[in-house]
């Protein structure tokens, strides 16, 4: 009877684990439970994949930044050979975050040398992160077949890199998956923030305020998957650059939507104002720099 | 003492494994619905369900964009229910009004915070992996 009992506990630990996304997930599980007070009593709520939030592709903001009409300036992205020269886990995978981000910047400004170059990078540093299931000679071969169609080039990157999410939440590497996640998150935020001309560009600036909510979560998934302390320097820059966010207002308003049934499309009208006070984005672009200055050490 | 651990950690391998080989299969065959309009936002959202469980996430969805959100479960199209709210949790659209579509496009007009509740049709399955994709229109 207590042999039963034991591997009643064990098969319900084994299916709590695996209900959780695999060993290790335990603790993660119990915060985002923490974080969704407004569920009905009994419900459950479990994390997708493991954080409840997602992050805005950078190739949006690549895309915004065109946009914008600013200047394609190769200079502001990182230096290629610094993939090869940094060790370590986090500093590996945040950087594979930037060289992602980098990635859509130069390929939506259509700088195709750079753009093959930086996927190069992509994949020697993918190789050291054990990610050769999504970053292989393959992907390089179809880069480079495809070089000239910005499209699919942005497409591949795309499904590369959710290849890769795939196979790091898969393996339990919550941990790299975030820090991936931070690393071209920030970027994008450099690329949109370190022209001067981009101040000028009220949609860009609002864009960048509109991701307060972005960081938010960015630091609660950090802080929940950091379970080797590898990004404590990271979480702090963050957690500074969001005290900064957090003096920019944005005042909602709910707009019914609108569905076409037959083009399988809810058009989502509400709207929002964003207000930046210039001494925050003064501040806002010290720090992201800063940041992506810790990354690139 | 001995025996009971090594038997714990080879059914929690075992129980895990499974798991994530269940939401592989219904990964790749949720990819499809991101057809080649769309640019794949680079990540993947997954959970097991059982019962009425909710799986939960928060995304910023940029003004002037058109996102394809796939939702995928069990073996077949139409087994995961996902809904939109706003941060004032107003329903901005939900597939149980729509045959439990797998997939549905959301046209941004101005940036949005919202947060995409799915769970299980409990008249499909009790349990599973849930998979939910994104993709992006230029």
């Amino acid at each position: 009877m207590a042999s039963l009992r034991s591997l009643t506990g064990v098969f319900g630990l084994s299916f709590l684990l695996a209900s959780c996304g695999g060993s290790g997930e335990g603790e993660r599980q119990q915060a985002d439970s923490l974080a969704t007070v407004q569920e009905t009593p009994g419900t459950e709520v479990f994390g997708i994949g493991g954080k409840l939030f997602s992050v805005p592709s950078p190739t949006q903001t690549a895309l915004a930044i065109r946009k914008a009409g600013l200047k394609y300036q190769k200079e502001l992205t990182a230096p290629l050979e610094k993939g090869d020269a940094v060790s370590g886990k986090a500093a590996q995978a945040t950087l594979l975050g930037v060289f992602g981000a980098d990635l859509s910047y130069v390929t939506v400004h259509k700088d195709g040398q750079r753009a093959l170059a930086t996927m190069q990078a992509v994949e020697r540093l993918g190789g050291r992160l054990e990610l050769t299931n999504a970053f292989d000679r393959a992907l390089l071969d179809r880069f480079k077949s495809s070089m000239g169609n910005e499209d699919s080039l942005l497409r591949l990157s795309g499904v590369a890199f959710r290849a890769a999410d795939q196979y790091l939440k898969n393996s339990d590497r919550d941990d790299v998956s975030a820090l991936v996640l931070t690393g071209g998150w920030i970027e994008s935020m450099h690329l949109s923030l370190a022209d001067p001309a981009a101040m000028k560009d009220k949609v860009l600036m609002a864009r960048v305020g509109e991701q307060k909510k972005t960081l938010a979560g960015l630091v609660e998934l950090l802080t929940a998957t950091d379970k080797e302390g590898a990004a404590v320097a990271l979480i702090a820059g963050l957690k500074d650059l969001s005290a900064e966010f957090e003096k920019i207002t944005i005042a909602y308003k709910f707009e019914p939507p609108v569905t076409d049934a037959d083009a399988k499309t809810t058009f989502i009208n509400s709207t929002v104002a964003v207000e930046i006070p210039a001494e925050q984005l003064t501040s806002i672009t010290a720090k992201v720099a800063a940041l992506r200055n810790m990354i690139l050490a | 003492m001995t025996r009971t651990l090594s038997l714990a950690l080879l059914l929690t391998a075992s129980a895990t494994t499974q798991a994530q080989s269940l939401c592989q299969s219904i990964a790749s065959r949720c990819e499809a619905h991101i057809t080649t309009n769309y640019i794949p936002d680079g990540q993947f959202y997954r959970a097991l369900l059982q019962g009425d469980e909710t799986a939960e996430f928060q995304l910023t969805l940029f003004g002037g964009t058109t996102y394809r959100i796939a939702a995928c479960s069990g073996d077949s199209d139409g087994i995961l229910l996902f809904s939109v709210f706003d941060q004032e949790r107003n329903l901005l659209y939900t597939n149980k009004d729509h045959h439990n579509a797998p997939f549905w496009d959301l046209t941004i007009a101005n940036t949005i915070d919202v947060i995409i509740e799915a769970n299980l049709d409990p008249t499909k399955a009790g349990s599973g992996c849930a998979v939910m994709l994104m993709g992006f229109k230029k």
